[in-house]
């Protein structure tokens, strides 16, 4: 490979070798990297074949054949190659060191872009499967959860903030359901029932809609002149509800059943917000009709249900029928290891309702772009878009197709050829090395993380 | 006459014994509180010495350094030939000297999500001058390293109060105090299963507090300028503590060993704009440059991950060689005794053993970034205190740089460069004397002296040389261990094997006897170590007791609970 790449992994080598961080701290790190006669899936530009793709500081600038590589920069040989928009997951809890504060019915005022941890190997796994952005989620434990983030898989980096992709709209998890009453009925709190949470989002949202008419009128007040008044008291949790019903934060709703995403229509219609997406969503196929009516979308899994009373009518149909009837659609993972192979769960859409290629590769690219609000950044191969991209040897909805690179913001994060037994970025100096142990499959990066114990639940049976 | 002299002398003869125990439970003021150490080698501070000189103090203050000094005649002299003396050390951060109020059972709450703020550990209104205790071995073994100072602060969580700056010897809790309110503590922790439980609300919650306190402060400020047409406001101490803060009179001091909460730290002062103090950071290498651009005031632990023995590492270091070209060709002759199990492990021994050299090397790299930094001692054992700091030496740190970040530099990080941090003229006498270069590993500390008291170290001199007292601890021993929770009994067992010995122990909370590890006996001092589970976790018990006859004494070390005193006596033999 070129000088650039050789540099760049060696530079990862130095951080992890020595502990000697030579990158620059707390900053995006932005690069640039020709891609050579591949065949690029734009996704919302057609195919190109033979085609280059050039990246400068971090930014496509030109998509055409017979780019001439500008001296210095790293060239991939893409022949034979798929060269497509890096992998976004509009539904994980990966790079985060807390999931859930469950502790209360709502906490819109906590915000996983607090919990951030970069050095989480699920981070890494996930660029190895070709996965450039995921939406850190908060879990579902609570009505009204925490506000979350959209992070670039930028492994490597020492600093949580750089995971963070700047510019990202702000986005909220609600959730419905067994999740959050099984929280209310272990605390003989609200909510108990479907229709506890919705009493309590309404409460949340009537109490929110108040604190900013109290504000709103103080501020008008305060500049009357002689004014004499106390503010109204702070509240850092109507802050952020105040913020949602004015339509500065997406709402990403925990969903299955079609009653209670009607019910949440309803409300969401009642109190004016517009920005909507529906996750898990099994039952989004009943009222796909209404779901394209009302603008809002849907973040679903290919063919993974019956894992709790909630989730057992269900169909792998569920993805294309939502496209079909027009509703902005994506496959998410909820998985720090269906993370790492969306593009198969992408590719059963083709089996279960037979999408074209480009539709089946948008549920995983400019459509989870869209529910995030990123669709001008990422999810397709557009000039003026960032350099992330994914590179297969064979199609990536083939059953044979492999990531070969992942590039973020024009830096090569994973490449196959040079892949590491070990990538750990901090190794833990009291571990007890043991290479008998084995991973016994339970799987703790999930929605009702943390809050197991709380509940009292079996998290065998939540897997989401 | 003659009968009524017998009978005073009787009663003299019968209260001699209590008048004499008086005696041994309050200590004898010196006859002067004048000293001069004379004849000694000066480290006034990093880089600035005097070889044989003497320094003299007097009522607490230092009155005079240098060679050809004149003695006052009301000098207690201490000849300290050859020895050395330092500005005592000065700890960012500790808990030593400070009570842990014992835990109440409380009773479940009724709504976990909106517990009262003592309960999600939001106290920041508590003084940790009400929990002094001048008389804490914690306390104690601080000093005996040469710590003179610390910064203090209560037991608790998210906001347990505020940190205060002692003397680490003072008859009272009162007299411990420097500074009172010298920095508002806090720990990102959460509380158990009450909100905020996790990072996430811890974050939201220190928003939602300093923001609140913000409004809170301002509207007071408002009300006392005119209260027409105001609600009077009322007091809440949880908001008022935070004042000090927004005016910038005090810096929140965070408890924060792991970079990503050295983060999260730096993003709250970001967000709120206060001053902030870091201490007890452990792994801050990759970090530096944030920090430097932060401005927060830094104490780096002096806790560092437990070494891998030389013999040990030398094999991973050459193995990894071997296991590099293996992994290629697994032919290679060189590795043909090895399996790949072998070779995994001797590649994640390489990587752990990279990483604790990370953590030595944390505070050279601070240096060579230009960071000021002081030292904290929250979770250091003492006894590896002197041997961590060589180890630090070793991965790079200068010694000025060391002594600097024992004395000069927290001392202009806490503001009290003006009294203390340096062998100077008018500074409180604060010393520390040893008789070697403190970072010689012979080296011992033989005075130490608070705020002019003297504090003289007994040297356990090990009676391996003399070879008159044969210690034997063949047998089973009776022991007693002090902690919180009361005296705990315990049985100690040992037996010959070969040239060492083996051992177990039994009592206290043990069901059954554990086998003892590293059982060491050297001269009269005996080490040994022990596994206990508490729950699913494994915890180390490191033991040291010095074995005089039929008893011995010394300090049981649990994990990072604590340690505590230990003392038994040989069963007879049976």
């Amino acid at each position: 490979m070129t000088l650039i790449d050789i540099n760049m992994k060696k530079s990862i080598l130095i951080v992890i070798v020595c502990g000697f961080l030579t990158v620059a701290y707390g900053q995006v790190e932005k690069g640039n990297v020709l891609i050579k006669n591949g065949t690029v899936l734009t996704i919302t530009k057609g195919n190109l074949e033979n085609t280059d793709v050039l990246i400068k500081e971090g930014k496509i600038t030109q998509i055409a054949k017979g780019i001439a590589a500008l001296a210095g920069i790293k060239v991939i040989d893409a022949t034979g190659l798929y060269v497509m928009p890096g992998i976004i997951d509009a539904h994980s809890h990966i790079g985060l060191d807390a999931i859930n504060e469950g502790t209360n019915a709502i906490t819109p005022e906590v915000w996983t872009g607090d919990a951030i941890n970069p050095f989480q190997m699920s981070i890494y796994r996930a660029l190895a499967g070709g996965c450039t952005v995921s939406h850190a989620l908060h879990g579902s434990a609570n009505a009204i959860g925490g506000q979350s983030q959209t992070i670039k898989h930028r492994y490597g980096m020492f600093d949580p903030d750089a995971m963070k992709m700047e510019g990202a709209p702000r986005t909220i998890k609600f959730a419905l359901g067994e999740n959050p009453t099984n929280g209310g009925r272990s605390d003989d709190l609200q909510p108990q029932s479907r229709m506890g949470v919705e009493f309590v989002i309404r409460q949340a949202f009537s109490e929110a809609k108040q604190y900013m008419e109290r504000w709103d009128v103080y501020n008008k007040n305060k500049s009357v002149k002689g004014f004499r008044g106390a503010p109204p008291a702070y509240s850092l949790r109507y802050e952020t509800l105040a913020d949602l019903l004015r339509g500065k934060i997406i709402l990403h709703c925990h969903s299955y059943r079609a009653d209670e995403i009607n019910m949440v229509l309803k409300v969401c219609k009642d109190f004016g917000i517009k920005r909507l997406v529906f996750q898990h969503a099994n039952e989004a196929f009943k009222v796909a009709p209404e779901l394209a009516a009302a603008g809002a979308s849907a973040s679903v899994f290919s063919d993974w249900w019956q894992y709790k009373l909630e989730v057992y009518y269900s169909t792998a149909y569920n993805a294309a029928i939502l496209v079909r009837n027009g509703v902005v659609t994506s496959i998410n993972s909820d998985s720090p290891d269906l993370i790492r192979h969306l593009y198969h769960e992408a590719g059963k859409t083709q089996k279960y309702g037979g999408l074209s290629d480009d539709e089946a590769l948008s549920l995983i690219t400019i459509n989870p772009a869209k529910q995030l609000g990123i669709e001008n950044r990422v999810g397709s191969l557009e000039i003026g878009k960032d350099g992330d991209v994914a590179i297969f040897k064979n199609h990536p909805l083939s059953i044979y197709g492999v990531p070969q690179y992942s590039i973020v913001d024009g830096i090569v994060r994973f490449d196959r050829e040079k892949d590491p037994g070990d990538m750990r970025l901090m190794p833990d100096p009291k571990e007890t090395i043991d290479v008998t142990f084995y991973e016994t499959g339970h799987n703790h990066e999930n929605c009702m993380q943390g809050v197991e114990q709380l509940f009292g639940v079996n998290h065998n049976e939540n897997k989401n | 006459m003659n009968m009524r002299y017998r009978w005073t002398a009787l009663i003299m003869v019968l209260l001699l014994p209590t008048w004499l125990f008086c005696q041994d439970d309050k200590e004898l003021a010196p006859v002067s509180r004048t000293y001069a150490i004379t004849n000694v080698n000066i480290i006034q501070a990093p880089g600035r010495k005097i070889e044989m000189g003497t320094v003299v103090i007097k009522d607490g203050l230092i009155t005079a350094v240098g060679k050809g000094v004149s003695i006052p005649p009301e000098a207690i002299v201490i000849k300290a030939d050859s020895m050395y003396v330092y500005a005592g050390f000065i700890d960012g951060l500790t808990r030593a000297g400070v009570i842990k109020p014992k835990e109440e059972t409380k009773e479940k709450l009724k709504d976990p999500g909106n517990p009262p703020p003592d309960r999600a550990g939001i106290t920041p209104q508590m003084d940790v001058r009400n929990f002094l205790n001048p008389s804490d071995k914690a306390l104690e073994e601080l000093r005996s390293l040469g710590f003179t100072t610390a910064q203090v602060v209560p037991h608790g969580n998210l906001l347990p109060g505020s940190a205060a700056i002692v003397l680490t010897g003072a008859p009272s809790g009162d007299a411990m105090v420097l500074i009172s309110k010298s920095a508002l503590y806090s720990e990102l922790t959460g509380a158990n299963n009450i909100y905020p439980a996790t990072i996430l609300g811890v974050m939201a919650k220190w928003r939602d507090l300093y923001r609140q306190a913000v409004q809170a402060k301002s509207y007071e400020g408002m009300y006392a300028a005119n209260r027409t047409g105001l609600e009077r406001p009322t007091s809440e101490r949880t908001l008022e503590a935070f004042y000090p803060v927004i005016d910038q009179k005090i810096p929140v001091l965070f408890r924060t060993e792991k970079m990503l909460d050295a983060n999260r730290a730096l993003t709250l002062k970001n967000d709120l704009s206060f001053s902030l103090m870091l201490a007890e950071l452990k792994d801050g290498w990759p970090m530096i440059n944030k920090i430097k651009a932060s401005g927060a005031k830094v104490f780096l632990s002096l806790d560092l991950p437990e070494e891998i023995k030389t013999t040990e590492k030398k094999d991973a270091s050459t193995a990894i060689k071997k296991a590099d070209s293996a992994k290629l060709a697994p032919a290679n002759p060189v590795s043909k005794t090895k399996t790949p199990a072998d070779l995994e492990k001797e590649a994640l021994d390489k990587r752990k053993a990279e990483a604790i050299a990370n953590y030595a090397g944390q505070a050279s790299s601070f240096q060579k970034a230009g960071i000021l930094f002081g030292f904290s001692t929250m979770s250091a054992k003492s006894k590896d205190i002197p041997a961590n700091l060589r180890r630090m030496i070793r991965a790079g740190l200068t010694e000025d740089a060391l002594l600097a970040a024992l004395t000069t530099t927290p001392a202009q990080l806490l503001g009290l460069s003006d009294r203390m941090g340096t062998v100077d003229n008018g500074k409180m006498a604060n010393l520390v004397i040893t008789d070697k270069s403190y970072f010689n590993e012979k080296a011992k500390v033989r005075y130490v002296f608070v705020d002019g008291v003297m504090y003289k170290m007994e040297i356990k001199e090990a009676k391996k040389s003399d070879g008159t007292t044969k210690v034997e601890i063949e047998g089973s021993w009776s022991t007693t261990t002090q902690s919180p929770q009361g005296n705990s009994e315990g049985k100690l067992t040992f037996k010959k094997d070969g040239s060492g010995y083996t051992g177990t122990f039994s009592g206290g909370r043990i069901p059954a006897p554990v086998d003892l590890k590293d059982i060491s006996l050297d001269g009269a001092t005996l080490t040994f170590n022990y596994s206990l589970n508490f729950g699913a976790n494994p915890v180390k018990v490191e033991v040291e007791l010095t074995v005089d006859g039929d008893t011995l004494k010394g300090i049981t070390t649990v994990g990072t609970f604590g340690s505590f005193p230990m003392e038994g006596t040989k069963d007879p033999k049976y």
